[in-house]
């Protein structure tokens, strides 16, 4: 075996090691990427309609407009492996307009705080960076910490019932984007 | 780049250290047997980096444990590979462990100055052992949950100490949450932490001593970089195309149904334990958990002092190829055993179908925070069967077995069930050699009954020819879920056959000489108004002896419900169950 050979041979048993003890060593890994990335995938996928929730009855709501706070019971929720019934997945404003309620989300469009309705002032205010709106949802603080109104949500009135379609958005940005 | 590597290597002198890794001697040339270690350190290395992703889906508790893996397997993209060959590669490191023990015992690599590697290994190779048993339970479905609790009552034969060891694993008296917790913290964090650290002393001394030598050397000296790391990794590969193979070909690692300490199931540990599990049928349970692992400790302890004369390397290499050959045997005869049992072909099957059964209810109903088992216990199939099993069997069959694919020992006495009142059911039933025969009432007093002798023994070609029709009129008032009712026009027509003028037919096949059908209960044998129908059934399994039914004619029907042997939802589970499906062909 001449020299330039045996430099050959050596060249392709050192090429031919560190390929396959790569390929051997990011197998493990490669192997539960799909799963890690399960989340992502699902959420691209699965962008299915919100469902209903039955919040209370018209005649609950004061004729007045003034707000009410309601807890938004789900009547099916699957959290991974598990199915539960009747489940309260957050809180809404209702403000009646005649026959029509709009509702507001309970939770800032900046970070997800609480947000309180002050009944001195007739106006909503979040206790954590003092953004305020008002009863329609807009925004009345100068330099307003949160970037876009009160988030609304699709309601429906039907045979006397408040129904809405509950939903939480992407927090602060101007945008109202959905969560999913 | 060469910049960033000067700084790093001067900061950590990493070359050298490479230098000294990559550049061990490896007398007489790289060779195949050594693979085997780095192969090991593949496998626990693939269990580490899958188990740690594993984790990310895993919750250790009797109601989520079940229901986890199952998310993962079946909802979870990729998931069932993930877990498979997080399954398949602990097989396949039990067997790399056994190759790798008999290379250093027969290349007598266990003798000075390697004995406490040697020792090492035995540990690393007892904690791998507990990974696996630790790791069987984790999925908290039957088989790992039976199978665990024979190991962990084989602790409790430990002297003394015993019974609170047993306790301290299980978390407890009985399996629960507790045992979860703990499993799953010695399987994913103390187990694979110690056997971190033993690989690292183990390496450590292996480096220390070097490569033990097997005489006549075949080549020249080379380095374990690369000739030897080649024929490393590609050993490795070749586990892991194993591996990926078993994967894929079983689809995943198994998963039965959840675990449930009501629903009996044949324990059975892994593969690799077989061999203890067939030795405890010969031996009392201490030996298997005390006197055995305490004598092979103190042989591996003394081995390599044994070893140093070469009669002594002898007797150790025979002592181990006794004992594999040992466990290959009973290992061979625990799985001949099983196969030749047909009980436990029935459990198996029965927990396939409880798999089966709980995989369907979840996607149409998703699974309760109470977890999966409950659905299996609070369906109405698996109770009818459950309870067809457990209070009609020892006289009644279903299909021939017990209503869940169990033999039955004791001799049919009442008939078969299977697609009772079906319109086959009840054609067979009319003809006298079926009738007196054991499929039907061959083992009961009906046998020699009127409706024996006197009737069905007597029927004319012409008589038996009608026989269907019958059947088919008497199976409509059952109202079979599978069967289609007749139309109006079909029963006038069916009845016309039986209500005509020509006498012969009526005398022969005047059943309401006898039984009643829609009229004043005057007749002696069973009301036949709405026979095999719902209300029937329960009302005949409640009280057989009614008037309507067999009277004071009852042979040994128990009354489950007069007598209260059985509550009227159970009943009905049972009725239900019965009238829905035909038998099989």
């Amino acid at each position: 075996m001449d020299e330039e050979e045996e430099s050959g041979r050596r060249k392709f048993i050192r090429v031919a090691t560190v390929g396959v003890s790569a390929a051997c060593g990011i197998f493990p890994l490669a192997a539960g990427i799909p799963a890690l990335l399960d989340p992502v995938k699902k959420s691209a996928g699965e962008a299915g309609a919100v469902p209903w929730s039955r919040i209370t009855s018209l005649a609950s709501l004061p004729e007045d407009g003034s707000p009410a706070k309601f807890e938004v019971v789900q009547e099916r929720v699957v959290d991974a492996w598990t199915t539960y019934k009747d489940v309260p997945v957050g809180a809404v404003y209702l403000s009646r307009r005649k026959e029509e309620v709009v509702a507001f989300n309970l939770k800032c469009p900046h970070l997800g705080c609480a947000i309180d309705y002050r009944k001195q002032s007739n106006d909503y205010f979040c206790p954590c960076h003092n953004s305020s709106f008002a009863l329609d949802g807009a925004i009345t603080t100068e330099n307003s910490p949160s970037p876009r109104p009160m988030d609304t949500m699709e309601t429906k009135v039907e045979k006397g019932q408040v129904w809405i379609r509950f939903q939480h958005y992407r927090p602060n940005i101007a945008e109202k984007i959905p969560l999913s | 780049m060469k910049v960033v590597f000067d700084w790093l290597d001067d900061r950590s002198g990493y070359r050298n250290l490479l230098h000294e890794v990559l550049y061990e001697k490896v007398p007489g040339g790289a060779r195949w047997r050594y693979v085997w270690g780095s192969c090991l350190t593949f496998a626990f290395f693939t269990q580490v980096v899958t188990g740690t992703l594993l984790w990310m889906f895993y919750s250790p508790s009797a109601q989520t444990a079940w229901e986890s893996v199952y998310f993962l397997q079946y909802q979870v993209w990729g998931g069932w590979f993930l877990r498979g060959v997080h399954h398949y590669m602990a097989q396949a490191m039990i067997v790399l462990l056994v190759l790798h023990l008999m290379q250093v015992v027969i290349d007598g690599a266990y003798r000075a100055p390697r004995e406490l590697n040697f020792w090492f290994g035995a540990l690393m190779m007892g904690v791998t052992l507990a990974l696996s048993l630790t790791g069987y339970l984790l999925p908290w479905d039957q088989k790992g949950y039976w199978a665990t609790a024979v190991a962990t009552n084989l602790m409790a034969e430990v002297p003394l100490i015993g019974p609170a060891i047993q306790k301290i694993v299980v978390g407890g008296v009985e399996y629960g949450h507790h045992t979860l917790t703990r499993f799953f913290a010695l399987h994913a964090g103390v187990l694979p932490a110690m056997l971190i650290g033993l690989v690292v002393v183990h390496i450590y001394l292996f480096r220390k001593h070097g490569i033990h030598v097997k005489e006549p050397r075949p080549k020249k000296d080379s380095y374990f970089w690369p000739d030897q790391i080649l024929k490393d990794a590609i050993a490795c590969m070749a586990v892991l195309l194993a591996v990926v193979g078993l994967t894929i070909y079983f689809n995943g690692a198994p998963l039965g149904p959840p675990a449930d300490p009501a629903n009996e199931f044949p324990a059975r540990p892994e593969w690799y334990f077989l061999f203890l599990f067939q030795l405890l049928k010969y031996v009392p349970a201490f030996w298997g958990a005390v006197i055995i692992p305490a004598f092979l400790a103190l042989w591996i302890l003394l081995q390599p002092f044994i070893g140093s004369s070469r009669p002594g390397h002898q007797l150790n290499v025979g002592f181990w190829w006794t004992l594999i050959a040992g466990s290959v045997a009973l290992t061979l005869l625990a799985f001949s055993e099983d196969r030749t049992n047909i009980r436990h072909g029935a459990a198996l099957e029965e927990a396939n179908w409880q798999a089966d059964r709980v995989f369907s209810i979840v996607e149409h109903q998703g699974i309760p925070p109470a977890g999966a088992v409950t659905l299996l216990r609070e369906d109405r199939e698996n109770r009818g069967r459950i309870l067809f099993a457990a209070h009609c069997a020892s006289c009644h069959r279903y299909n021939g077995h017990d209503g869940r694919g169990y033999p039955v020992d004791d001799a049919q006495s009442a008939p078969e069930l299977a697609g009772f009142a079906s319109q086959e059911w009840i054609e067979k039933l009319l003809v006298h050699q079926h009738y007196i025969s054991e499929e039907y009432f061959g083992g009961t007093a009906f046998k020699d009954g009127t409706m024996a002798k006197k009737v069905l023994a007597k029927y004319t070609p012409e008589e038996s020819a009608l026989l269907p029709d019958i059947a088919r009129l008497l199976s409509d008032m059952a109202e079979l879920p599978y069967q289609d009712p007749l139309s109006e026009d079909e029963r006038d027509e069916l009845l016309a056959l039986f209500y005509n003028d020509e006498e012969d037919f009526q005398d022969g096949l005047a059943c309401i000489d006898c039984h009643d059908i829609d009229s004043e209960g005057d007749g002696y044998a069973p009301d036949l108004t709405g026979y095999g129908s719902d209300e029937w059934t329960v009302a005949f399994i409640k009280n057989p002896e009614e008037e309507r039914f067999y009277g004071d004619e009852n042979d040994r029907m128990p009354c489950y419900g007069r007598d209260e042997k059985l509550t009227a939802e159970e009943i009905q589970i049972i009725s239900d169950w019965i009238r829905s499906r035909p038998a099989e062909e």
